[in-house]
C-alpha cells in the first residue's frame, strides 16, 4: 500500500526534525502538514483548533459548543479566534498542546482520531509565529474557580513553550478560548475555505454546536442535532495483517517483551501462542531460521520481512471492531434534516470490514436530494461529495480520492438521477478505521484500496436504490398533481356548459364534478400503493460502471 | 328534424353526463367512429355509410378532458343557437366559446382548428345535422347556369348573374327550385378553369348548369349537386384535374367521405359520371407534353385510393394503375395547350355527346 510508505516518510521527518531547526523543517514540509497555499492553511488553522476541542469535549463526555471568527486585519492577515466549553487545559500542559511539534504523536497510536491528520495545534503557534512575529493566545480554565491567561510561542531552537506572560485570576467558567494572528493567508467561501470545513464538521459531529463568523461579520449558527455526545474511541491492538516491516521494527525498539514471542502476542490482536508456533514454523522452513525466543531488541530488519512474511501466509481471526466509532445512522439523518433539510434522505452505515488483510474499517454514506442539498454555483447547482475521513471532511484533492472515484464509478442514472452531476444531491460518505490509507502525507484524499472502494460503491448503490424508489414516487406524485390540477380547471367550463343544457345549477355541479375528481384520483393512489409494496421488492445489484470512467484528475492540494 | 327534438337529443346528453357524476363514475361520450375501420361501403347504393363502431371520451382520461369539456360546451352553445332561432358559422360559434378558462391563463378553444372536428363528433353522436344545430360552415363554390333559384322569397336567376355566378352557402334546405331548363350539371374543380367555360358562354351553348366546387367540395355545395341530381333528376358529370386529388373530389361528390360518412345520404350524388380528365385523354388529345410528373405525395395518394373499397371499380383501377405507370398527372387547363377554346368547343362537348364517361 502507497499510504504506508508516505507514512514512513512522515516517520522519517520526525527523526529528522529533532536535528534540524524546527522551523526550517516546518518550511520544508509545510506541505505536509497542511500549510501550503493561502486557502488550504486558514483551513488547517481552523481545523487544528476545532479537532482540538471536538476531542477534548468528546474524552471529557461535554456536548461541544464551539465559536469560530476569522476577522480580516489586511490583505492577507487575519485574526481567528476559537473558543469552546470543553473541559479546559491544565496548566502543566499548556506548554506541551500548543507549544511543542508533534509531542502527541497519533501516527502508531492504533485509534481512531480525528487528529490522525494535521501536526496538532503547536503547528498552528507556530505558523502564527513565522508570519507574524505574534504570540498565540490561549485563555482557558478546567472550571474550578482559576482561569489562566497565557501569550506564548515556541523556542525554536528547543522545540520547546516559551510562555511571554500568564495572568490567572479567579473565575468560575470553563473551556478554551485560541487567538491568534495569521499572514499570508485568504478567506474564500470556497469549497476548501473554512466555512464549508465547518458546515461539514458539523454535518459529522452532530452533537455539537458550532458558530461561525466570517471576515464579513456574517455568522452562521450550526445547531446540535443530538444530545448524545459519542463515546471517545478506543485504543485497540494491531492487527498482524495490517502491519508492515517498518511498523514491526519500531514496534519491536519500544516493547518490554523478552521474548519475540511474548512481544508478538502481547502487541497484537488475534495473535494466539498457537498462531507464534505458525510463524516459528514457516521460518524454520525458510532460508534464514532463527528462534522467536530471542529479544525483540536484537531483531533485524530481515529477519521482521521473515515475520511479516509468514503472518501472510497465516489466516487470523477478523481484527475486533469495537474501536470504531461511526456516526451512525440516525445521527447522520438528525444532521442532514438540520444541515440541509432535503426532500429526501437515505443512510447507511455499513457492517465494520478489513482492508489491506487485516485493519478494521467502516463505511457510512448518506445521499440528501433537494433543499439545501447539493453546491450552489451561480444560478445552478452542482453535486456535492462530502468526503470524511473520521468525520474529519476532506476538502483537497478530490480527484485523487477513492471516494470521489467511488461515487463517480456508480451509474446514477439507473437510480432516476439523470443530470448527476447538476443536480441538489449531496452525497456523504465517512469512512472510519484505525488506520486509513492516504494517498499522500497531506492527508486529504484516501488511495484506491480495492477493499474500501467495494464498501463505498456497495453502500452507495443501496441508498442509490432508496433513492430510485423515492423519485419514482415523486414524479409520479408530480404527474397526479399535474392531472389533478387539469381536472379540476377544466371541471369548472364543464360544469358551465352542463348548466348550459341541463339547467341546473352551475355551483352544484362544479362541487360534484370536485368531489368525483379527488374520490377517482384517491382510489388510483391506492392502487399505486399496491404496486409500490411490489417494487420495493426489486433488487438490483449492477449499478457500477466502469471505474476507469468518469474519473476527475483533482489538482494537487487545491489551491 | 324538429327543433324541440334536436333539443331534446342535446338535453339526453347532458342528463347522462349529470347521471355519470352522481353515481360517482367517470363521465362519458360515446362518438362513432370516422376511420376507414368504421366506413361501410354500400356497393348497391355506391354510398359510403358509418358503421357501428364508437370511441368512448372520458373526462377522467386526461388525454380526453379537455375535449370532453370542449364538446359539452358546443352542445350547450347549440342548445341555445336553436332555442333562439339563430344560426351561427362554425367560425362564430369558436369565437363565442373562446375565452379563458377560470383562474388560467389556459383558454377553452385556442384555434377554430380544435373546435371544427368536435362539432362533427356532435353532429355523429346526436345523429342530427350540422344544419340542425343551427350551425353552418363558411360558403365555398360558385354556380352559373339556367335555373331560378328562390331564397327566402328572392327570386335569383342563375343565367342572368353576368360572370361571377351564385356564390353557395352553406345551408341550401330553404332553397327552392323553378324554371330548371338545363339539360345536366357539370361539376368543375378548379376556379380558374370554371371561370374559362364561363368567358367561352358553354352553359350557354351546352344548355346546362355549371358548379365549382373551387378544390375539396363544402357541403353546401355537395348537398346542392345532390338536390339537383335528386329532387329534379338532372344528370351530373364532374370535371376535375387527372389526379389522385381530383379523383378523391369526384369520389366525396359521388360516394361522401369518410369524415361525413353519416351524412352521405344526404350529400352524396351516386349517379354521377366522371368526364376527365382520365389518363387516356393525355394519347388521345396528345397532351404528354404539358403532363407533370407525380411526386411522392401524389405517388402515395395513389395508392391509398387504391385501398378504398369505393375505388374498386375496374374503370377506376386502370386509371389509377395507369397514373402510376406513367408517372404523370395532368391538369385540366393543360387543355389550353391546344387553344383556349379547345375545352369548350371540343374536349368537353366531343367526351360528352359520345358518352365517353367513366363511372
Amino acid at each position: 500500500m502507497d499510504g504506508k510508505g508516505k507514512e514512513r516518510h512522515a516517520d522519517d521527518l520526525f527523526k529528522e526534525f529533532k536535528e534540524t531547526s524546527i522551523t526550517e523543517f516546518f518550511r520544508k514540509n509545510k506541505t505536509h502538514l497542511g500549510y501550503s497555499g493561502s486557502i488550504r492553511s486558514l483551513t488547517t488553522v481552523i481545523h487544528e483548533m476545532v479537532t482540538n476541542s471536538l476531542d477534548a469535549c468528546e474524552e471529557a463526555g461535554i456536548q461541544p459548543d464551539i465559536s469560530v471568527a476569522i476577522k480580516k486585519l489586511g490583505n492577507d492577515h487575519y485574526l481567528i479566534r476559537s473558543e469552546d466549553n470543553g473541559p479546559g487545559i491544565p496548566i502543566r500542559h499548556i506548554s506541551g498542546v500548543f507549544g511543542k511539534m508533534l509531542a502527541g504523536t497519533k501516527f502508531h497510536r492504533n485509534i481512531q482520531l480525528r487528529g490522525q491528520q494535521g501536526i496538532g495545534v503547536a503547528g498552528v503557534t507556530l505558523f502564527s509565529q513565522i508570519t507574524t512575529g505574534k504570540p498565540i493566545k490561549i485563555k482557558t480554565s478546567t472550571g474550578k474557580g482559576k482561569v489562566n491567561e497565557i501569550a506564548l510561542m515556541i523556542d525554536i531552537a528547543k522545540n520547546k513553550a516559551d510562555i511571554l506572560s500568564n495572568n490567572e485570576y479567579s473565575q468560575y467558567w470553563r473551556g478554551t478560548e485560541i487567538e491568534c494572528e495569521l499572514k499570508g493567508v485568504n478567506f474564500t467561501l470556497r469549497e476548501q475555505g473554512p466555512f464549508e470545513y465547518l458546515r461539514r464538521t458539523a454535518i459529522a459531529n452532530p452533537h455539537a454546536k458550532i458558530t461561525f463568523t466570517d471576515p464579513e461579520g456574517r455568522r452562521t449558527i450550526f445547531e446540535r442535532s443530538t444530545e448524545k455526545v459519542p463515546k471517545p474511541p478506543v485504543e485497540i491492538k494491531p492487527h498482524p495483517k495490517g502491519t508492515e516491516v517498518d511498523d514491526l521494527v519500531n514496534m519491536a525498539k519500544i516493547t518490554d517483551g523478552r521474548k519475540v514471542s511474548s512481544f508478538l502476542t502481547s502487541t497484537f490482536s488475534r495473535m494466539s501462542n498457537a498462531k507464534v508456533k505458525e510463524i516459528q514454523k514457516i521460518i524454520n522452513e525458510g532460508d534464514a531460521p532463527f528462534d522467536l525466543n530471542k529479544s525483540p531488541k536484537k531483531l533485524t530488519w530481515a529477519e521482521c520481512e521473515q515475520i511479516i512474511n509468514a503472518i501472510k501466509e497465516i489466516k487470523f481471526l477478523a481484527p475486533p471492531t469495537e474501536g470504531l466509532q461511526p456516526i451512525g445512522e440516525e445521527q447522520i439523518r438528525k444532521a442532514i434534516l438540520n444541515i440541509l433539510d432535503p426532500e429526501f434522505e437515505a443512510i447507511l452505515t455499513r457492517n465494520p470490514t478489513a482492508h489491506s488483510g487485516g485493519v478494521p474499517f467502516q463505511v457510512e454514506v448518506a445521499i440528501a436530494y433537494g433543499g439545501q442539498a447539493g453546491r450552489n454555483i451561480g444560478d445552478g447547482t452542482k453535486v456535492e461529495i462530502m468526503r470524511f475521513a473520521n468525520r474529519t471532511p476532506l476538502l483537497f484533492d478530490s480527484g485523487a480520492c477513492a471516494i470521489t472515484k467511488s461515487v463517480n464509478s456508480v451509474e446514477w442514472k439507473r437510480y432516476g438521477i439523470k443530470d448527476f452531476d447538476n443536480s441538489p444531491t449531496t452525497i456523504l460518505i465517512n469512512v472510519v478505521s484505525t488506520y486509513i490509507p492516504y494517498t499522500s502525507a497531506g492527508k486529504q484524499s484516501i488511495a484506491d484500496d480495492e477493499d474500501i472502494m467495494k464498501e463505498i460503491r456497495m453502500a452507495l448503490m443501496e441508498v442509490g436504490r432508496k433513492y430510485q424508489i423515492f423519485y419514482s414516487r415523486q414524479k409520479r406524485d408530480m404527474e397526479k398533481e399535474v392531472r389533478k390540477q387539469i381536472l379540476m380547471r377544466y371541471s369548472t367550463e364543464l360544469a358551465a356548459g352542463l348548466a348550459n343544457i341541463t339547467g341546473k345549477k352551475e355551483e352544484e355541479i362544479l362541487k360534484k364534478l370536485n368531489t368525483l375528481v379527488l374520490e377517482k384520483l384517491k382510489l388510483e393512489d391506492e392502487l399505486d400503493t399496491l404496486e409500490e409494496d411490489e417494487e420495493e421488492e426489486i433488487e438490483d445489484d449492477s449499478g457500477i460502471k466502469d471505474p476507469e470512467e468518469g474519473m476527475v484528475s483533482g489538482a494537487e492540494n487545491g489551491t | 328534424m324538429e327543433r324541440d327534438q334536436i333539443i331534446k337529443r342535446i338535453d339526453e346528453l347532458g342528463n347522462s353526463i349529470m347521471k355519470e357524476i352522481d353515481n360517482m363514475e367517470s363521465p362519458r361520450m360515446s362518438i362513432p367512429q370516422r376511420n376507414l375501420n368504421n366506413i361501410k361501403f354500400n356497393k348497391a347504393k355506391n354510398l359510403l355509410e358509418l358503421g357501428d363502431k364508437k370511441s368512448s371520451r372520458s373526462f377522467m382520461n386526461i388525454a380526453h378532458s379537455k375535449k370532453f369539456m370542449q364538446t359539452v360546451l358546443i352542445a350547450g352553445k347549440c342548445k341555445e343557437l336553436v332555442e333562439r332561432n339563430k344560426t351561427a358559422s362554425i367560425r362564430e360559434l369558436y369565437y363565442q366559446l373562446k375565452h379563458a378558462i377560470t383562474d388560467s391563463k389556459e383558454n377553452t378553444f385556442d384555434d377554430q382548428s380544435e373546435s371544427d372536428p368536435l362539432i362533427v363528433d356532435l353532429e355523429t353522436m346526436l345523429r342530427t345535422l350540422r344544419e340542425e344545430l343551427h350551425l353552418k360552415a363558411d360558403d365555398k363554390g360558385t354556380l352559373i347556369g339556367n335555373i331560378v333559384i328562390e331564397d327566402s322569397g328572392d327570386f335569383i336567376d342563375c343565367s342572368r348573374l353576368g360572370r361571377s355566378g351564385l356564390s353557395i352557402p352553406s345551408i341550401v334546405e330553404h332553397y327552392k327550385f323553378h324554371d330548371v331548363k338545363a339539360d345536366y350539371v357539370l361539376v368543375i374543380e378548379t376556379g380558374a378553369m370554371f371561370d374559362r367555360l364561363v368567358e367561352e358562354k358553354y352553359q350557354q351553348k351546352n344548355n346546362c348548369i355549371m358548379v365549382s366546387t373551387k378544390g375539396q367540395a363544402a357541403r353546401g355545395c355537395r348537398r346542392l349537386v345532390h338536390r339537383l341530381n335528386h329532387d329534379l333528376g338532372l344528370p351530373v358529370i364532374m370535371f376535375s384535374d387527372g389526379d389522385p386529388w381530383g379523383y378523391y373530389i369526384y369520389s366525396v361528390m359521388k360516394a361522401g367521405s369518410m369524415a361525413l360518412a353519416h351524412e352521405s345520404r344526404r350529400l352524396g350524388t351516386p349517379q354521377m359520371k366522371f368526364v376527365g380528365m382520365t389518363m387516356d385523354d393525355i394519347d388521345t388529345y396528345d397532351l404528354q407534353k404539358v403532363t407533370e410528373k407525380l411526386k411522392d405525395i401524389d405517388k402515395k395518394r395513389i395508392s391509398e385510393l387504391l385501398r378504398y373499397p369505393w375505388f374498386q371499380k375496374k374503370e377506376w383501377v386502370k386509371q389509377l394503375n395507369l397514373m402510376s405507370e406513367k408517372g404523370l398527372r395532368i391538369e385540366q387547363q393543360a387543355l389550353a395547350s391546344k387553344s383556349l377554346e379547345f375545352v369548350a368547343e371540343e374536349y368537353l362537348p366531343q367526351k360528352i355527346e359520345k358518352s365517353q364517361l367513366l363511372p
